[in-house]
């Protein structure tokens, strides 16, 4: 990840024939050797993600509800889309969940990960334990949530309680519902930063922290100007999966909350799942489905622009 | 050991050829193995330990009877649904599923389901109660058998209605509570509860909302015209209605944790003790059972104008091209026969469609006692109630009713608008 150098011992190009036919002999045969070992994966690509993402394209331009014939009616769930105020929640709400789940999780990963790679009693427990929750499924990890926010009998609320403090309405107020459906997701999610973050910091040469010291370098200045610029790629990484990841956020919030109260925590992927399998709207879920993808499209393209310098240290 | 680029693409290679093999095979499903069993029935289905026992008890007799095979695939609830459609949307449906009464809409009004009309034999449609038979019927022909009804009832912790003074329930359903009384015994009994207790719970969350419409059928009124398309609720009742239920939360009778689309289900908040009552179906007695460590009653619940209830519970269809209509319309007779049809009732604690064992009654195996409370109930419901809720348009109803009945009570929006607003949803929803 940290370097783009290839070390292969790729034999270097062949000469132009003398002829002028610019092709060394066998290469016709090679590329189709080539193609032939990159069929497979073709195939299982086109069929499980081409396929489906046309399929779906062409499904948004639709009035279904999935049985029977379709009938098409160009850009109208678009333009139903667009003025459809629950539609605009949803994506007001995931750019929120998005923005706030993102540096949370990043930052809570970094301060886990300095801490475990120090010099800490029983670090090694304390990686498992951090890094157990990426072992549960995002059902079970929600089903913990809701034992926990229960506001009439769960656990968050009976400390609280114990400590002589108000209660706070986990369910019924929209604020504090999508603040619990932040607070699993970073109990989820942070074991995964930190573990990024762990192998990045072990990636690190003591001889750059050691020559920093020796510069006079204080530990807040050896850690914001040698630490932080060498987990660049660590950062990039995690940056993408967590954009990507809190895009597509769907079990915890459909478990936990429900997309409520009023739409609160409805996010974009529980719309489009209420549209498609419980309205059974399809044709507007897939266009809702379509919007994602191009809205993840857009963030992949920007990453690809930044990539070529932001995947190197320094 | 370095490897070479041979090395590495061979490897590569070998790797690979699983997937490639398993591409051209294709990926086989249960619904495949079972729909390649020529000459039998295919049935897919979701239940508890209960219900499944007593489906493959009526499978068990049919096969004996007839000769011929019933594949059962027994598949988790939250699946059911995306699996058939899928299944249907392939061309590849089972012959038999079950559904419930407000989705059966869906499917029979898509032209998904089989006509049962000339398949079923003379007189088939007498053994059911009317409200049953009019829960399967579109445009007047059965799409589909009713195999068996529940709805819901008052039940309550005897400790916390007898600490508010609350000394006696009604024990028939004419002298259930009115709307008012409901509301005094509730006041009394959140005099006596701490904080963080509430008299009562709803069972209105998820696609229970169509249970919300109790209320408007007590008020006797209605959400769809006789046509199914018309929109109905924008009537003094609807207003009633909506008014009285969003009262519940106004003068804090119920957990503000408990509306329609809340993700906690009122059987769990009366399980924590935190209320007093809690309206369920039968279908909860044998877990109250095993579960609870207080003691527990069984009532009707409150009536206005009439008393009414919700016809849950859930119907057996047969899709429109199955293989062999005579041998799978044979079989949702033979689910229907009194015997079996009382087997599955009284060992899943469900109520029966048929008009014979409401008379008779029936015994749960579990709480026995309280199985009159739930038949009288049932009883109470009307054809033209159970008859609404099988609109094709069901599922886009749902939706507007959750979202419409979770801003009054939660957003606390006026009853007027609310009316409004489900009045036009509801029409929109039966337009599309």
């Amino acid at each position: 990840m940290t370097t783009t150098a290839r070390t292969g011992a790729a034999p270097p190009a062949a000469p132009a024939r003398p002829d002028g036919g610019g092709r060394r002999p066998g290469a016709r045969r090679e590329a189709l050797t080539g193609y032939g070992f990159l069929a497979p994966l073709l195939v299982l690509v086109g069929t499980f993600v081409a396929v489906p993402l046309l399929g779906a394209a062409a499904l948004s331009l639709q009035r279904t509800n999935g049985f029977g014939e379709g009938t098409w009616v160009g850009a109208e769930n678009y333009l139903r889309l667009a003025s459809d105020p629950v539609f605009w929640r949803a994506c007001l709400n995931t750019v929120l969940f998005t923005v706030i789940v993102t540096p949370a999780s990043m930052a809570l990963g970094l301060g886990a990960a300095v801490l475990l790679n120090s010099v800490l009693p029983a670090r090694a427990l304390f990686r498992s334990v951090l890094i157990l929750p990426m072992a549960v499924s995002g059902v079970a990890t929600a089903l913990i949530g809701v034992l926990v926010f229960d506001q009439n009998s769960g656990i968050a609320d009976g400390l609280l309680r114990a400590l002589g403090l108000p209660t706070v309405d986990w369910q019924s107020d929209g604020v504090a519902a999508f603040a619990s459906v932040v607070l699993v997701t970073l109990w989820w999610r942070t074991g995964f930063n930190m573990l990024i973050y762990l192998a990045g910091l072990q990636g690190i040469d003591a001889e750059l922290i050691e020559a920093a010291t020796l510069d006079g370098a204080g530990p807040w200045q050896r850690f914001r100007y040698v630490v932080v610029p060498m987990l660049g790629p660590s950062s990039f990484f995690l940056v993408i999966m967590n954009v990507i990841y809190s895009f597509q956020v769907f079990d915890i919030v459909f478990v936990l909350t429900g997309g409520g109260p009023q739409n609160a925590t409805t996010v974009l992927v529980t719309y489009a799942y209420d549209n498609g399998f419980v309205v059974r709207d399809q044709g507007y879920a897939a266009t809702i489905g379509v919007v994602l993808l191009l809205v993840s499209l857009l963030f992949t393209g920007l990453r690809w622009r930044t990539s070529r310098t932001r995947d190197l240290v320094g | 050991m370095p490897l070479t680029r041979r090395q590495l693409l061979s490897a590569g290679g070998v790797a690979a050829a699983p997937f490639a093999l398993g591409a051209c095979a294709g990926f086989s499903t249960s619904g495949d193995d079972a729909s390649t069993d020529e000459g039998g029935i295919t049935f897919t289905t979701w239940g508890t330990d209960a219900e499944l026992a007593g489906f493959r008890a009526a499978i068990a007799s049919f096969q004996e009877a007839e000769g011929a095979t019933v594949t059962l695939n027994a598949v988790p609830y939250e699946q059911m649904f995306t699996t058939i459609d899928a299944q249907i949307q392939a061309g590849n449906p089972p012959d038999v599923f079950r559904v419930p009464y407000y989705t059966f809409g869906s499917y029979a009004g898509q032209d998904q389901l089989l006509d049962l009309t000339p398949h079923l034999p003379e007189g088939f449609a007498d053994r059911f109660t009317p409200q049953a038979w009019q829960a399967v019927q579109r445009e007047g022909a059965p799409y589909g058998v009713p195999h068996h009804t529940d709805t819901s009832v008052i039940l309550y912790n005897e400790d916390l209605l007898s600490q508010a003074g609350v000394a006696s329930v009604p024990t028939s359903i004419e002298d259930a509570w009115s709307w008012e009384e409901f509301l005094e015994v509730s006041r009394r009994v959140k005099g006596s509860l701490p904080d963080g207790a509430w008299p009562f719970a709803y069972n209105w969350q998820g696609n229970g909302v169509t249970r919300w419409l109790s209320w408007l059928f007590e008020a006797d009124g209605r959400f769809l015209e006789d046509d199914l398309v018309t929109a109905a609720i924008d009537s003094d009742a609807g207003a009633r209605a909506v008014r009285f239920t969003q009262g519940f939360f106004t003068d804090d009778l119920v957990p503000p944790n408990s509306s329609v689309k809340s993700s906690t289900y009122a059987a769990d908040i009366w399980y924590s003790r935190t209320t007093a009552m809690n309206f369920a179906g039968a279908f909860l007695v044998p877990d109250a059972t095993s579960t609870l460590d207080f003691p527990w009653g069984a009532t009707f619940p409150p009536r206005d104008v009439r008393s009414a209830g919700d016809f849950g519970g859930n119907a057996l269809v047969a899709t429109k091209d199955v293989r062999d209509p005579g041998l799978v319309a044979r079989f949702l007779d033979h689910v229907t026969e009194r015997e079996q049809m009382e087997t599955f009732c009284a060992g899943a604690s469900l109520l029966p469609t048929r008009a014979d064992l409401i008379e008779s009654g029936i015994d749960f195996e579990v709480r026995p006692e309280l199985a009159p409370v739930f038949l009288q109930q049932a009883a109470a419901v009307l054809p033209q109630d159970s008859g609404q809720v099988a609109s094709p348009s069901m599922s886009a109803i749902i939706t507007v009713l959750q979202d419409e009945l979770e801003r009054a009570f939660v957003g606390g929006r006026g009853v007027d608008a609310t009316v409004q607003a489900l009045s036009s949803g509801i029409g929109e929803a039966t337009a599309r």
